[in-house]
């Protein structure tokens, strides 16, 4: 017993999760806000799923906007449409997110390089024109409002108001909890192991008798299921859904996010890297109308001088490999 | 009923239009062919042409805008390529990241500079108007629009055919270790063609304005079709892009005359269905981009 409690203290993941636990009283002392930490476990939930696909797969996707948006949409419109509610809807967004990947997937699953880019890029524009085309279910361009974040609970028995921002916070963060030790589960389980393998030599992993294909459908697919989870949570913490969530910017943010906090060396590189790239946003943006030039040329500053990531850099200085290293 | 020449014009139109298309996508795809760099600027550079010519026509008038234009494209694009050099033979996503980290900020400064808000550019005098075929009108601009693109098109594919500098080029895209062992200087080479995909990324905006109006977004106009028209094609094809370029063009417009509402989304379709019969694009080869 105690043997079980002091390994669940020395694991990084019971540290993680206690920060962010204490995060809402943490932010005001720092000059943060309730919202800004709900919003930095929603996009944690993307770049974590996402990393299963980036980080140890060695996919890269520059189209997971998509999902996520697919997710806000999907959750919207189940809610304001079909049941009021708050499982049910965030349920569909997150199949939504899942059942689109999946089909993608299907022209994703023997493509690498350049080529699986590309296509990435165009297939979530298609998705990025049909919201912003199909105004009678999306709003078009001026998004679907009105998203509800009704109370949950158990009817007669108890019920937790939503609309409280705390209160919203501990519902995304038990969403967190669930997801991170899930992913973890995941890249750690003989299936991530694999995922590892095709990432390093997927003819090799191929020759050992490893159909390479379908795992890389399936980890397309299982990001896009965590992209969907967010993009739904995204839509309830905004109380709306816009195609903006789709746009390539926002696809650009989550590879971002996991570049920047080293999710290439570190399984918790997405969670650090969302945590920096939303601060940083929200500090330019309050303080120049123009923040997105130096949003961009940060882009371009992190991959130049910081290309694996904050944790890859102390890696690094500690004399570990690198981790994209030159193809040719 | 659709009469024969609403029909024609629409033919007319998506054939105008693939030029374009194809223009547009022929300096990405040079880049992504050569330096396996997926150029997310290139939108942003397009709407940077078109507001330089913008700036500089009333100064000079069209003519020299439209060669002045371009040109200094080119510079930005030279000066962006000291950037971009650190991501040549890493994983895509360098690239990609870098670029869409340029265009944000480019984009910005054109807000900065010019405005958030579009500008009209007028067709020059000589082209303005409607020209009459006898059966129907047709702007003539369109028409002279389609005759630069494939004048510009024609020019580079002789740059690329029949010029020892497009053999090196091509060959630096085959092979880049064998071209450097003959003595080639590959990162010169590479800064060439980096600034000149850039350069017609810039000239494709100018004659591209008077037809779509000019604002800081019109790039991402631009750079989506590049997309599909480079994956229908096939990465690395010269031909695959024109052709690319004329089954988005000649696409888009006829789904404009039955179903209006489809008529971003058809190229991805037809993208779809392409890929699906063909993975590597129409006129794709396997090569050291997957």
């Amino acid at each position: 017993m105690n043997q079980t409690i002091s390994s669940i203290i020395r694991h990084p993941m019971f540290w993680v999760l206690l920060f962010f636990f204490f995060l809402p009283f943490l932010l005001p002392l720092i000059g943060g806000y309730t919202y800004l930490g709900t919003e930095v476990l929603i996009w944690s939930i993307f770049a974590l799923g996402f990393n299963i696909l980036l980080g140890y797969t060695g996919l890269p996707s520059f189209g997971h906007g998509a999902f996520f948006g697919i997710g806000a949409f999907v959750m919207g419109i189940i809610q304001l449409r079909v049941i009021q509610g708050i499982w049910i809807p965030i349920l569909a967004g997150t199949l939504a997110g899942a059942f689109f990947g999946a089909l993608v997937g299907l022209f994703l699953a023997k493509k690498r390089g350049i080529y699986f880019a590309l296509l990435t890029i165009a297939f979530s524009q298609m998705f990025w024109f049909i919201s912003w085309g199909w105004d009678s279910m999306t709003g078009g361009e001026d998004g679907l409002s009105g998203i509800g974040r009704l109370p949950v609970g158990i009817p007669g028995v108890f019920s937790i108001d939503l609309k409280d921002s705390l209160n919203f916070y501990y519902f995304v963060y038990v969403l967190f909890v669930v997801s991170a030790i899930l992913i973890w589960i995941i890249v750690h389980s003989p299936f991530g192991r694999t995922l590892q393998a095709i990432r390093y030599n997927e003819t090799r992993t191929k020759c050992i008798g490893y159909n390479t294909a379908v795992y890389k459908w399936t980890s397309f697919t299982v990001s896009c299921v965590f992209a969907g989870l967010a993009g739904a949570l995204y839509a309830l913490l905004r109380n709306a859904a816009f195609s903006d969530s789709m746009h390539w910017t926002q696809s650009g943010n989550v590879v971002m996010m996991v570049l920047l906090g080293g999710g290439m060396t570190n399984f918790f590189g997405p969670i650090l890297g969302a945590c920096v790239f939303i601060v940083l946003r929200d500090l330019f943006s309050s303080v120049w109308e123009h923040w997105m030039l130096v949003y961009g040329l940060l882009f371009m500053f992190v991959i130049i001088f910081l290309p694996e990531g904050i944790l890859g850099f102390f890696k690094r200085e500690k004399g570990q490999g690198k981790v994209f290293a030159s193809k040719q | 009923m659709i009469s024969l020449a609403e029909v024609a014009s629409q033919l007319l139109n998506g054939l105008v239009l693939g030029f374009l298309y194809a223009l547009i996508a022929l300096g990405f795809m040079l880049i992504i062919g050569v330096m396996g760099v997926i150029n997310f600027s290139h939108g942003v550079l397009f709407a940077w042409g078109a507001y330089f010519a913008f700036t500089l026509r009333p100064l000079i008038g069209f003519w020299p805008a439209l060669l002045i234009s371009p040109f200094l494209v080119g510079i930005m694009g030279l000066i962006l390529e000291i950037a971009v050099r650190r991501s040549y033979g890493k994983d895509p996503l360098f690239g990609l990241l870098l670029t869409s980290g340029s265009a944000m900020a480019l984009e910005e400064i054109i807000r900065m500079i010019w405005g958030s808000i579009g500008h009209t550019f007028a067709a020059p005098s000589f082209v303005s108007g409607p020209f009459d075929f006898g059966f129907m009108p047709y702007s003539k601009y369109r028409l002279f629009l389609a005759g630069l693109s494939v004048i510009l098109i024609l020019l580079v594919w002789l740059f690329l055919e029949k010029t020892p500098y497009g053999a090196i080029i091509k060959a630096g895209a085959f092979d880049s270790e064998m071209v450097m062992a003959l003595g080639i200087d590959l990162r010169r080479l590479r800064t060439i063609v980096f600034g000149m995909g850039t350069a017609l990324a810039g000239v494709a905006g100018v004659i591209a304005a008077p037809l779509w109006s000019i604002k800081p977004t019109m790039g991402g106009e631009a750079i989506m079709p590049a997309f599909v028209v480079v994956v229908i094609g096939g990465v690395g094809s010269f031909w695959g892009s024109i052709l690319g370029g004329l089954i988005v063009g000649i696409g888009t417009s006829i789904s404009v005359m039955f179903m209006p509402r489809t008529s971003m989304i058809i190229m991805y379709v037809l993208m779809a269905i392409i890929i699906l019969i063909r993975p590597r694009g129409i006129m794709g080869e396997k090569s050291i981009l997957e």
